[in-house]
């Protein structure tokens, strides 16, 4: 018999761990869909129009929208007009959040979306390819009464891309464009209770800014960040897991050392996956919530990357190694070809990931060259340790950067074909060679037989058990889009996507554990193995050990073929 | 005193009039509404909005913004029509028009509470009203409830708000009345005309930006579109009467052949006047004589119905129109002056 755990239970054994299994899951699942609020809060934003009577443009003033201090406000822009209002002396000031509220460090991070109220006029229409430029700035404080700090500054730019539904004609004056939403702000942190903003539109005729960019008569913005109930929850989850896995992880590698044989390519690829999923699982977000960490983004990225690009492998990895076939692998280099392009894939979207969380500095109208130098040498880590540059610093702002970021989502897509179709070869190989095995099976002596069951059983499994969990996360990924966030269940709020969120991670570390705990090297026969690993091989199993060397350990082999040769 | 029974011609003759006879008041102190005194002095405010007044005085400026808003929109949208939605400088603002149930009247009410709700869910976004979605829902009661889950969007507090205000009028006289219940159903389908045509927009912020996280909230459409909305309400409104079902009653609709209305419908008691000719007195029955008519349409703006046919006169008129202009979007507009010879139709 072979020697992992999962072929070593009895059913009945096997069934209850499914069923605390379950458990568990159904329990991540509750924890998201009762206890949690919804993920994420989006609050709308309408800016105030301030007007700055003596353009303090170097000056740190700030702009007040409401409460004590508040600027001179004007309602709309026919009052501008009659005031005799220039439109370089109205700023659109904005305070996040609301009144009688506070931000939190809880809220982890901070999107603001920008969207302009544009009106239609026959003689001031938007011109094609319009760019809005914009200058804005951002300040922070952390009680009421003191003074504003500024925190970052920038003028960017921003393509309207806006179109008018109904006819142009003068009947239709005074309806509003319908303008794609335009990504204004991401930080990486919300460590300060109070944040301003404060925006101009410039014009200036001869450097053509802001010109033909239509009757701009509002400015909304809409801020997105975590809710706390939601990232309490997750740490919660977070903190909890941590030890599961670590703690089969140390039970996995003790089980392996324990073994007279080095350990096999795919004992080494699980344990490694292990170690990935415990890397996403050290909630280090707590020190987020006392530290100004604005790279956490970025982190919990590349830790979910490596995990993902890990999975990957190992679903690899572990169908060459039930190949069947007649070829010795056992080492890592024999999968450069489909392991390739993941790491690739992967590494161009990191590449993107970078660009995009860190708020690299490219300057206006650079070129390609300009745009790859900065790339690599202003994202994060270059100024300042490890501080947001430019937090309005969006790449799909520029076309440079849309580009740039197309062509690397394009490859990452490409490299996940390939990853595919090298899987689904596999996979039917594999399937194509138990099919094969099993016509001759009964031909075969008891052990051979027993280890071929093993391998086809094992496969089975696992590929029974992958494909649920990766049915499950679709099936929730769907219900989560298509739904509208929370059902509502008598008295009770379901929170369909925290569900999601928390059933979702659950259910990958169940697997992991899943895993580690039944493929781990099988304790019952240790003791039987060393006895009787002296017997000698007989040349029938020969051949046998180099196909299934590496699943199954020597140690095995040698009890085998030692109880043939008592036979 | 204004013994109308409705809101929009009180708050808006107490709340615009002062306004538009001042206008530059109006520039200097744009918080007009901002003590409780201010109040007691609205006229045409029954007893109940009085005490909301006083409780939500901050709410009122928005109110106040809701019901020009409303004008604006009934004057756009009835630009074209016989009953062009003029407004008097007396009480009531609308005229008589409205004080029957008539179709206009349940246009008129449907904007209005549209519009309120409309404005004070603008002025909730904008910071101006400090109560505004948090204390409404259940969830968020407090900063930490702010901080656990967020707050409930401002739409709610700004339809919430329309409900107690503009509809405390009609639930103050009971239900029994027909007017009572018209007006309360097309308050309420005007605010339906905002809420079935929220806008929902996502953005998504997963790994990547990949849509595994992804965020969506509802954005109200503009105004003009909610005008647009009820208006079309208006051309297929229902002629409903009072009908008793059990102990209420409810209106169903006069022929019994039409299917029935729903809640976003608009309905109507009687029939409405032709609006052809000047009624001294009937206050807001100014009549068709003098309007602009279009030669070429067929449609109501045509001269043909506009007039009443009583026939059109013509004049040549020079028109100093703006031309090869350039503007900023805001404040700035540099044009050339170009005249031109119109042909201008008046109804006699």
């Amino acid at each position: 018999m072979a020697g992992a755990i999962i072929e070593n239970m009895s059913t009945k054994k096997l069934v209850i761990v499914g069923v605390i299994l379950l458990l568990f899951q159904a329990f991540s699942f509750m924890v998201g869909g009762l206890i949690a609020p919804s993920p994420t809060t989006a609050v709308h934003y309408l800016a105030t129009k301030c007007v700055d009577s003596v353009r303090h443009h170097q000056s740190n003033k700030w702009f007040m929208p409401w409460g004590p201090n508040q600027c001179d406000k004007i309602r709309d822009l026919e009052e501008a007009m009659s005031r005799k209002i220039e439109a370089n002396n109205i700023v659109f000031a904005v305070h996040i959040p609301l009144p009688n509220k506070e931000m939190s460090p809880w809220f982890q991070f901070m999107l603001v979306i920008l969207q302009f109220d544009i009106a239609f006029k026959m003689y001031n229409q938007i011109e094609d390819g319009a760019m809005a430029t914009i200058d804005v700035g951002l300040a922070y404080r952390d009680d009421t009464l003191s003074e504003w700090t500024e925190m970052a500054h920038s003028i960017e730019q921003r393509k309207l891309s806006c179109n008018f539904t109904t006819s142009k004609t003068y009947e239709n004056e005074g309806r509003y464009y319908e303008c794609d939403l335009l990504p204004f702000m991401e930080l990486g942190s919300v460590a300060h209770k109070y944040y301003l903003l404060n925006i101009r539109l410039p014009v200036s005729e001869r450097k053509k800014v802001n010109v033909g960019i239509g009757e701009v008569k509002d400015i909304r913005l809409v801020g997105i960040h975590q809710n706390g109930g939601f990232t309490k929850v997750w740490f919660a989850m977070k903190t909890f897991l941590t030890p599961s896995i670590l703690i089969i992880m140390v039970w996995y590698w003790r089980r392996i050392t324990l073994m007279t044989r080095p350990p096999v390519l795919l004992e080494k690829v699980i344990f490694a996956l292990g170690m990935c999923m415990t890397f996403i699982n050290i909630p280090v977000e707590w020190f987020s919530v006392g530290f100004n960490w604005t790279w956490m983004l970025l982190f919990g990225d590349i830790r979910q990357g490596i995990f993902y690009a890990m999975l990957l492998s190992f679903w690899i990895i572990f169908c060459g190694e039930h190949l069947m076939d007649e070829m010795k692998r056992n080492h890592f280099s024999v999968y450069w070809k489909q392991v390739g392009p993941i790491v690739f894939g992967s590494f161009c979207l990191f590449i993107f990931d970078m660009c995009e969380r860190c708020g690299l500095n490219t300057h206006r109208h650079t070129h390609t060259h300009t745009a790859v130098h900065g790339l690599f040498l202003t994202c994060c880590f270059s100024t300042r340790g490890v501080q947001l540059k430019n937090p309005f610093y969006s790449i799909w702002a520029s076309d440079v950067g849309t580009e740039l970021a197309m062509a690397f989502i394009i490859v990452a897509g490409i490299c996940a074909c390939l990853y595919f179709l090298f899987l689904c070869f596999m996979v039917f190989q594999v399937f194509r060679n138990i099919s094969g095995k099993r016509s001759c099976l009964p031909a075969m002596t008891k052990a051979r037989r027993l280890i071929y069951e093993g391998l086809i059983f094992r496969f089975k499994f696992l590929m029974l058990v992958t494909l649920t969990c990766a049915a499950m996360t679709v099936i929730f990924f769907i219900i989560s889009q298509v739904n509208e966030g929370h059902w509502h269940w008598g008295d009770y709020t379901v929170q369909v996507n925290s569900a999601f969120f928390t059933g979702i991670y659950g259910m990958w570390n169940l697997y992991v554990f899943a895993i580690m705990f039944l493929y781990a090297p099988s304790h019952k026969r240790y003791g039987e193995q060393q006895s009787s690993g002296d017997a000698g091989a007989s040349g029938e199993d020969v051949q046998l050990t180099t196909t299934i060397t590496h699943v199954d350990g020597p140690t095995e082999l040698y009890k085998m073929t030692g109880k043939e040769a008592q036979e | 005193s204004c013994a109308q029974p409705i809101l929009t011609h009180c708050v808006v003759i107490s709340l615009i009039r002062p306004v538009s006879v001042r206008y530059l008041a109006k520039l200097s102190s744009v918080g007009s509404i901002s003590d409780e005194e201010t109040c007691e002095r609205l006229r045409g405010l029954i007893q109940r909005q009085v005490q909301i007044c006083k409780r939500s005085v901050e709410v009122m400026d928005a109110v106040r913004r809701g019901a020009q808003l409303a004008i604006d929109e009934c004057q756009f949208q009835f630009r074209n029509r016989r009953w062009n939605c003029s407004t008097l400088e007396t009480m009531p603002v609308f005229g008589k028009v409205v004080t029957q149930g008539t179709r206009e009247a349940a246009f008129v009410y449907a904007i209005s509470a549209a519009s309120v709700a409309f404005a004070v869910t603008r002025a909730c976004s904008s910071g101006e009203l400090e109560k505004c979605g948090c204390d409404r829902n259940v969830h968020g009661v407090s900063p930490e409830g702010f901080q656990w889950s967020g707050c409930s969007d401002n739409i709610a507090y700004g339809v919430a708000f329309s409900q107690s205000f503009v509809d405390v009028r009609e639930r103050s006289k009971g239900q029994s009345s027909s007017r009572a219940l018209m007006n309360l159903h097309n308050n309420e389908a005007g605010r339906k005309a905002i809420l079935s045509h929220m806008r929902v927009e996502c953005k998504c912020h997963g790994v990547s930006g990949s849509c595994e996280v992804k965020t969506c909230w509802k954005a109200m459409p503009p105004f003009r579109k909610v005008g647009n909305v009820i208006k079309e309400k208006f051309d297929g409104a229902t002629e409903v009467e009072q009908r008793k079902a059990g102990t209420t009653k409810v209106l169903v609709p006069r022929n019994s052949q039409f299917k029935p209305h729903t809640d976003q419908d608009l309905v109507y008691l009687d029939p409405s006047p032709d609006f052809c000719d000047h009624d001294p007195r009937t206050p807001g029955m100014l009549g068709t004589a003098g309007r602009q008519c279009n030669r070429t349409s067929k449609a109501i703006d045509g001269c043909e119905l506009m007039c009443c046919g009583r026939g059109f006169q013509t004049e040549e008129v020079e028109v100093v129109d703006r031309c090869s202009c350039k503007f900023h979007w805001c404040c700035y507009v540099k044009c050339k002056q170009c005249r031109k010879m119109v042909e201008v139709h008046t109804c006699r």
